[in-house]
């Protein structure tokens, strides 16, 4: 104690110049992760919001000051916002529910599970246009579409896939949940396996049907990760862009126009309304931390930490 | 109440065999403790008995009713296993009444038992609690209320208090063989620890390797070992084992031996020996002694009876009921004789 206290200047001096080299080192360990969100996220969020305030194109964005107008929303905006929600819809509960079943019928493991977990990964190391061509390839009403062939010789009547409003979107969904639902199947995966056996055991010997031991005890104990998954597939779908783009390019009709597409639309596509492109993208980024803050407000106090 | 034989059992993992041919009565209403060392198959015996790691040969009866392929559910047993196996996503309530919500037992009648075993095991403060916020003991707790609620014929614990601290294990201990008193059921305790299972055993049974080596009251085993593993297995320090001639052994108990600079009459061991180390244990003494022919001996003497300093020479010497003899396979061939044994002993004739 005494010696804390009775501490000399020059070794008060010398505890000063540690800390703020330790301090020095710290920040200088942080700045490239610093600079990056300066330069990549926040810049970018900036002058968006500003170019929302202006009348302009891609050329000459600050053509005119105009405050809020961009803001007032077109029809077209609550079509693409529909669209949008309807996708986010479909993809989370199709991952999700996939992911659940996929996992609870490969976490033990079997041989064949090891093949199975990388059919089932391989997808989402596939480049999202490519895998976008693929399937409108596979998905496609000309003759050599593969989807229609089996169907046809199975004596099933042909779908219209991506060329009928009405079964575009969930084409869609589809092919994203083809490419996705490896990925998100192992994080839910790796869950499963680290529950002791005992705790199976234990509701076995409780006289546990294996339902109810599947809703009380798995489910609740991957919660965490249910909830990882949550937020990472509503705000991943809500940005859907590539596949649409390749699939259908927002069509038919506005069947699968989404927000991104919306904003794209208007950004690149046509002339002067620049400024309502980035009131989408701000309008869009609100919605998806409302939805996130909503997520974490409500629903994380259903997920049980360890 | 229930009695378990398992008549010619054995289990295999793949193509190691862990259990072969194994006959073993648990008698009902008694408090039978599995010890061994790890691996010795005593936590196979129990899952057996539980449903969850079914036999691969021969039959397991529970009173009289062959229940070898029974699913755990169907029987009447209930489990404590060594991490408790608490559901944590459960409250302590939750817990407790899981397995009666699934056995479909009313709500006014689950609310009573769970009252009743919450009050007996000292968690009813606890009650909706979840058991990340609780200690081990208590959690230990919960893991006994879940298996008394039941109310099972027959009680599993697999080495249940290996988890808790020194303590806090010995007062369970004492709980524990106060509830089997109490509930008077069948209690199928699994352990490694050889006082454990001398102080709660009605019945031990000792095993390694897949095989019982004995089964007996703590008594027995303490007194009349069936083989020099069971005679060192128990006893701390174990006995001590030395060579006579034509393959047969002797062992005397480190707390037999007696120790003096004098030689005193009526014993039938007589050695000389040199004290290597001393270690004070409190109320006993422990020393480690190496005789003339190089082996060494554990000793054990309560500090008032042979103090003796290290580095000293001494007498060892041990009086003839506390001589066992095994033969050449191990197996006890008694104590305190054979005559003509017991004079080979006898070292040093002065």
């Amino acid at each position: 104690m005494t010696a804390v206290t009775s501490m000399t200047r020059e070794q008060k001096k010398e505890l000063g110049r540690i800390k703020r080299r330790s301090w020095l080192i710290s920040y200088a360990m942080i700045l490239p992760a610093i600079v990056f969100l300066i330069a990549f996220v926040i810049y970018p969020t900036i002058s968006m919001f500003i170019m929302s305030l202006y009348f302009g194109n891609a050329m000459n964005p600050y053509k005119r000051f105009q405050w809020f107008k961009n803001y007032s929303v077109r029809p077209d905006f609550w079509v693409a916002l529909r669209n949008t929600a309807e996708y986010t819809g479909m993809a989370l509960v199709l991952v999700m529910v996939l992911s659940i079943l996929f996992a609870q019928w490969m976490y033990k493991s079997r041989k064949l599970n090891n093949v199975a977990q990388t059919v089932f990964f391989t997808p989402h190391l596939v480049a999202g246009v490519s895998a976008g061509f693929i399937w409108s390839w596979l998905m496609s009403s000309q003759p050599y579409g593969l989807f229609n062939t089996v169907f046809n010789a199975l004596g099933l009547s042909s779908v219209r896939w991506l060329d009928d409003s009405s079964t575009a979107m969930f084409s869609i969904v589809l092919m994203n949940t083809w490419k996705s639902v490896g990925y998100y199947c192992l994080i839910i995966m790796s869950a499963m396996k680290s529950i002791p056996t005992e705790i199976y055991e234990s509701a076995r010997l409780d006289g546990s049907s294996s339902i109810k031991t599947f809703f009380k005890i798995t489910i609740p104990m991957i919660s965490p990760q249910l909830f990882f998954l949550l937020i990472t597939i509503t705000t991943g779908s809500f940005k859907v862009f590539d596949s649409v783009r390749i699939m259908t390019g927002g069509g038919p009709g506005d069947a699968t126009r989404v927000l991104s597409m919306y904003i794209y639309d208007y950004a690149f596509e046509r002339n002067n309304t620049l400024g309502y492109a980035c009131a989408a993208g701000i309008l869009m980024m609100l919605m998806m931390v409302a939805v996130t803050v909503f997520d974490f407000g409500f629903v994380e106090k259903k997920v049980h930490y360890q | 109440m229930a009695e378990i034989v398992f008549e010619k059992v054995g289990k295999s993992f793949g193509s190691t065999k862990v259990i072969e041919n194994l006959d073993l009565t648990i008698e009902d209403g008694k408090f039978t403790v599995l010890v061994g060392s790890s691996g010795c198959g005593k936590t196979t015996l129990l899952r057996m008995i539980a449903g969850i790691g079914p036999a691969t040969s021969g039959r397991i009866l529970m009173d009289g009713k062959d229940i070898t392929h029974q699913p755990p559910e169907k029987r009447d047993i209930a489990m404590v296993f060594q991490n408790y196996a608490i559901y944590p996503t459960m409250s302590v309530r939750e817990n407790i009444e899981f397995g009666l919500k699934n056995k479909k037992v009313p709500k006014e009648e689950r609310d009573r038992r769970i009252a009743e075993y919450a009050e007996i095991v000292g968690m009813t403060p606890y009650l909706d609690r979840k058991p990340s916020d609780l200690s081990g003991g208590q959690r230990q707790r919960i893991a006994l209320a879940r298996a008394m609620v039941k109310k099972p014929s027959v009680f599993l614990m697999d080495e249940p208090l290996s988890n808790l601290d020194a303590k806090l294990r010995a007062a369970m201990r004492v709980e524990l063989i106060e509830l089997q008193r109490r509930l008077g059921t069948t209690f199928v305790y699994v352990t490694h620890d050889q006082i454990e299972a001398m102080s709660m055993a009605d019945t031990i049974v000792l095993m390694e390797k897949g095989q019982i080596q004995q089964i007996g009251s703590p008594e027995e085993i303490y007194h009349e070992p069936a083989n020099i593993f069971s005679a060192q297995f128990i006893g701390t320090p174990p006995m001590n084992v030395l060579d006579l001639d034509g393959g047969v052994r002797f062992g005397v108990r480190p707390e037999s031996i007696r120790m003096s600079a004098e030689r005193m009459d009526g014993m039938a061991l007589y050695r000389r020996g040199h004290v290597i180390t001393r270690e004070m244990l409190g109320a006993e003494l422990q020393y480690k002694v190496r005789l003339s022919d190089g082996k060494t001996l554990m000793v054990r003497s309560e500090n008032d009876r042979d103090d003796v300093e290290e580095s000293a020479d001494v007498w060892v010497m041990a009086p003839a009921r506390h001589l066992h003899f095994f033969d050449a396979d191990g197996r006890h061939i008694g104590h305190g004789g054979p005559e003509d044994l017991l004079k080979k002993v006898g070292g040093i004739n002065e």
